[in-house]
């Protein structure tokens, strides 16, 4: 019993995480309708730089959020205006190659800087524990969450609230629509990119923390976002949110009571499982799709 | 001179490729450079990688970024049968030779092929693209966990070649060689039969595919299974050939990239793009791994600065040459060809007077009492919008029956509905007395149901001619490797081109047609299936009006000859004139049916559509 709740509650924090990094895939996807497949290579760089970070100066990994957002914001822009600005309206595949390139850009990058060898940022409290009866949670891992919950917290409220959040939520509605009423949608796009992309600076900072890792761990991320996105319904943000719950719950269950090498399977079932047998995720809308071609 | 210089411009690819065929198959007599055989041996086996995705990629238009699944199967496949298997040593040190099990290597991958693709190819676009990669990882992680089998990441050593030294690798060489030949064939084979042409309006459009009858499950599974076998035989060679697999290696995500890459640079759905793209590609990649270091000094180049150099590369095609080498070159010709020929490019659209087309499968047709299309109670959602609430509608045979209503009334749901390209909520359809509302619409366009569409949907990529041929009136195995365009398909398609006044334009590429153009052009090409119903969306709609007339006159001259009209418009002295019974539709149901004269004086019809002012603009019309 205790090592259910244990299972469970593990991955609850761990969701908690996952909903932060797959928001920038999902909002990307949702507005420009690319496939970020270098958002995992992105979390990778984030992380790399928090490490990076901390043992030059000794910056609290957790805190390097704060510094990581801005700098990967400025990356996401300087990435949007060198390429994804040239394939829009493209196929959608074609998305995919070009962002895959990218992925491998920033691998070849890190491994350059940083050498392909396992990394991880370990303040003193990383292997401390808060325990509750039975139960062990990592300092960590709770801050972590914590700290991914106040994020996406703020994201949504510049999505809800600002002018910049409705011009977001019109173009991903209807670009064309968009223009006519004075939102210029490349600008919105470039923003919307950069956005995306300044979630993995948190998102990279946590991940430092709680996993070792190393360039080729993108792979392993980008899957991950992949069938969390897919679950929850792509380009929904709180599809994305819960598809991060029920991944993480999934992941630690089957690492608990199966084995940790088939926990890697997770992500893949869950994305083969969901787009054949509910195509738009759970929190996915269908669209009248005949109307517009 | 000229002659010479005319027949490089015409043959000038053939004699490249014949060349560089020849320079493979001789190279190991003038030189026996390892080196050199190992460049050529990878590049053989990348260009068959390429070649097999270029079918179900580039052919059909369903991007994988997982084929190296196959390459990973067909080369499990070889090794455990030969080790595993038939093999006497369980350690692996002396197997039975690998060379006996490469044909079944190729059967599962194509086993594999077909199980998967029907399945995952129910999704396109991202999905499909996610699904290949999804599909690629998932048999990685069951080869690395399935230990007992498999021996997970200590991989499997295969037995060395038993043949004399000095051969070295030239069985290797040859019998790359020899499936890189098998494939290209069979990829040449394909483009120039039905089931190409198939994929092709599959790729260009695959929902119109399916409405002009072609059935796209089956042509999508055999693509797949045909872009996998050559692969799946080419992994258990590849195996032999390393002596050492492991999972990680063997289904490697980056190998499949470096596929699409080499497609994408030599030239997507061509025959050849895909062979020159590889020989470029992994010539670039031994030399830079292998040469650089040597010639530039130690560390200039490693696993990093690879990684860094093929994205780039990745980048650099995809924005700066997204068509690929070859239709690049070869539009350059074209355009030299054409700027000749301006004067026909440039041509007016001239009618000719109609001609009765020989309409010889209708007669044969018997006609089984009450209406021919029968629609009783169809609902139809889009989330919270209800687009068809319980629509029931008669079309009697030899009419010419419209259907009208604001917009966003359902109409052209409706007509998605009853040609089969979404599936109604609810309700019954029946064509010809038969329920057919549970047929695909492939099989629906087989029974004689043709329709447009309301922004015109042609196959962009290819001719007007082979637009009007692609339609098919029923599926048979043996047509699938049918000529593509026949002479008498070719033929009847002429005669339909010069029906609509089109026949000048036969040789044109569907996409540089104007919309009216096009309009007509799609009618010749549902024309092709001999429909009984003709459902037409907005025939009129964006064309002047002398097109309008002709369009009327043909509407006229097939109604004529025994061909029922479903007819959606907003044009209103069009259809009172040429219609009777209209049908009216609002919020999704049937409000009105009857006699122009009756709807137009229809107090729920004047409210709902036609506005009260309608009948004094007609009257004003008139005097």
């Amino acid at each position: 019993m205790t090592q259910l709740i244990q299972a469970i509650v593990l991955g609850l924090l761990l969701g908690g995480v996952y909903a932060l990094l797959a928001s920038g895939l999902t909002l990307i996807f949702g507005v420009m309708d690319v496939i970020n497949v270098a958002q995992g290579a992105l979390i990778i760089l984030a992380a790399f730089m928090t490490w990076a970070a901390w043992n030059e100066t000794g910056l609290d990994p957790l805190l390097g959020a704060v510094v990581m957002t801005p700098a990967m914001f400025l990356i996401g822009y300087g990435i949007y205006i060198t390429t994804i600005r040239w394939i829009q309206g493209k196929p959608p595949s074609t998305s995919v190659i070009l962002t895959f390139g990218l992925a491998l850009i920033i691998e070849g990058v890190m491994g350059f800087v940083w050498t392909a060898t396992l990394h991880r940022a370990t303040p003193e409290y990383f292997n401390q524990s808060f325990t509750i009866g039975d139960i062990y949670l990592r300092k960590a891992q709770v801050y972590g969450c914590a700290i991914a919950i106040g994020v996406l917290a703020i994201l949504y409220v510049i999505l809800r609230v600002t002018w910049l959040g409705r011009a977001i939520r019109a173009v991903s509605a209807n670009m064309s629509s968009a223009r006519l009423v004075g939102v210029n949608p490349s600008t919105v796009a470039a923003l919307t990119f950069a956005i995306g992309v300044a979630t993995t600076g948190a998102g990279g900072a946590i991940a430092a923390v709680l996993y070792p890792f190393l360039p080729g761990s993108h792979y392993a991320w980008i899957s991950r976002l992949l069938g969390i996105i897919v679950l929850g319904g792509m380009g929904s943000l709180p599809g994305a949110v819960v598809g991060a719950l029920l991944l993480g719950v999934a992941e630690t269950m089957t690492a608990t009571y199966i084995s940790p090498q088939w926990a890697t399977m997770v992500p893949w079932a869950v994305i083969m499982i969901v787009l054949l047998v509910r195509p738009q995720g759970l929190m996915g809308q269908k669209l009248r799709e005949d109307v517009a071609l | 001179m000229t002659a010479a210089r005319g027949l490089l411009a015409r043959h000038g690819a053939k004699l490249a490729v014949g060349a560089l065929l020849v320079t493979i198959l001789v190279f190991p007599a003038i030189s026996d450079n390892r080196y050199y055989q190992t460049i050529i041996i990878l590049s053989l086996l990348l260009a068959i990688m390429a070649s097999g995705w270029n079918i179900i990629s580039g052919f059909a238009g369903y991007v994988s970024l997982g084929q190296t699944v196959f390459l990973g199967i067909g080369a499990y496949t070889t090794a455990i049968l030969s080790l595993r298997v038939f093999g006497p040593d369980e350690f692996g040190q002396a197997g039975a030779n690998p060379f006996y099990f490469v044909p079944i290597s190729a059967i599962v991958a194509g086993l594999f092929a077909a199980a998967v693709g029907p399945i995952i190819m129910r999704t396109r676009g991202h999905s499909f693209v996610i699904l290949t990669i999804a599909f690629l990882f998932v048999m990685q992680l069951v080869v690395l966990n399935w230990t007992e089998l498999t021996y997970g990441n200590r991989g499997l050593s295969l037995p060395l070649p038993t043949w004399p030294r000095e051969w070295g690798n030239l069985p290797f060489y040859y019998i790359f060689f020899g499936l890189l030949l098998i494939s290209v064939a069979m990829s040449w084979w394909i483009r120039r039969t039905k089931f190409g042409m198939g994929l092709i309006a599959i790729r260009e459009d695959e929902d119109k595919a399916a409405s002009v009858g072609v059935n796209t499950p089956v042509y999508k599974m055999l693509a797949y299974i045909a872009s996998a076998v050559w692969i799946g035989a080419a992994g258990g060679v590849y195996a032999y050939y390393l002596s050492f697999i492991d999972p990680r290696n063997m289904f490697d995500i980056v190998y499949s990239v470096f596929v699409v890459l080499a497609v994408l640079l030599g030239g997507r759905g061509t025959i050849w793009g895909p062979v020159l793209g590889a020989f470029i590609l992994e010539p670039v990649n031994q030399i830079t791994n292998n040469d650089f270091n040597r010639w530039f000094g130690e560390g200039i180049w490693d696993a990093n600065v690879r990684l860094m150099f093929f994205g780039a590369l990745l980048i650099l095609v995809v924005l700066c040459l997204p068509r690929g080498i070859i239709p690049s070159v070869q539009d350059i010709f074209r355009k030299r060809r054409e700027s000749r020929t301006a004067a026909e490019v440039g041509a007016r659209f001239e009618r000719k007077p109609l001609t009765v087309v020989e309409r010889g499968a209708l007669e044969a047709r018997e006609a089984p009492a009450g209406p021919l299309l029968e629609i009783r109670g169809v609902d139809k959602r889009f989330g919270g919008v209800k687009a068809l609430d319980g629509v029931s509608l008669a079309v009697e045979r030899g009419s010419i029956t419209a259907l009208i209503g604001p917009n966003g009334s359902g109409k052209t749901t409706l007509f998605n509905v009853i040609d089969g390209t979404m599936p109604p909520d609810k309700g019954e359809i029946s064509f010809e007395g038969q329920r057919v509302d549970r047929l695909a619409s492939y099989r629906r366009a087989h029974r004689g149901i043709g329709r447009t569409f309301q922004i015109t949907r042609l196959f962009k990529q290819m001719t007007v001619l082979e637009n009007v041929v692609a339609p098919l009136r029923s599926f048979s195995w043996r047509d699938l490797g049918a000529d593509a365009v026949s002479g008498p398909e070719a033929e009847r398609g002429h005669e339909l081109l010069e029906f609509v006044g089109m026949h000048k334009f036969a040789g044109h590429r569907a996409g540089a047609l104007s919309y009216g153009q096009g309009k007509l052009v799609e009618l010749a090409q549902i024309l092709m299936l001999d429909p009984t119903l003709i459902m037409l969306d907005e025939p009129a709609g964006g064309i002047n009006p002398t097109l309008i007339a002709h369009m009327e006159e043909m509407i006229r001259e097939l109604n004529r000859q025994g061909t029922t009209f479903l007819i959606v418009e907003h044009n209103m002295p069009l259809v009172l004139g040429l219609c009777d019974p209209v049908c009216v539709l609002a919020r999704g149901q049937t409000i009105c049916q009857g006699t122009p004269d009756q709807v137009q004086a229809d107090a729920a019809v004047l409210d709902a559509y036609l506005g009260e002012d309608f009948v004094l603009e007609q009257k004003a019309g008139v005097t």
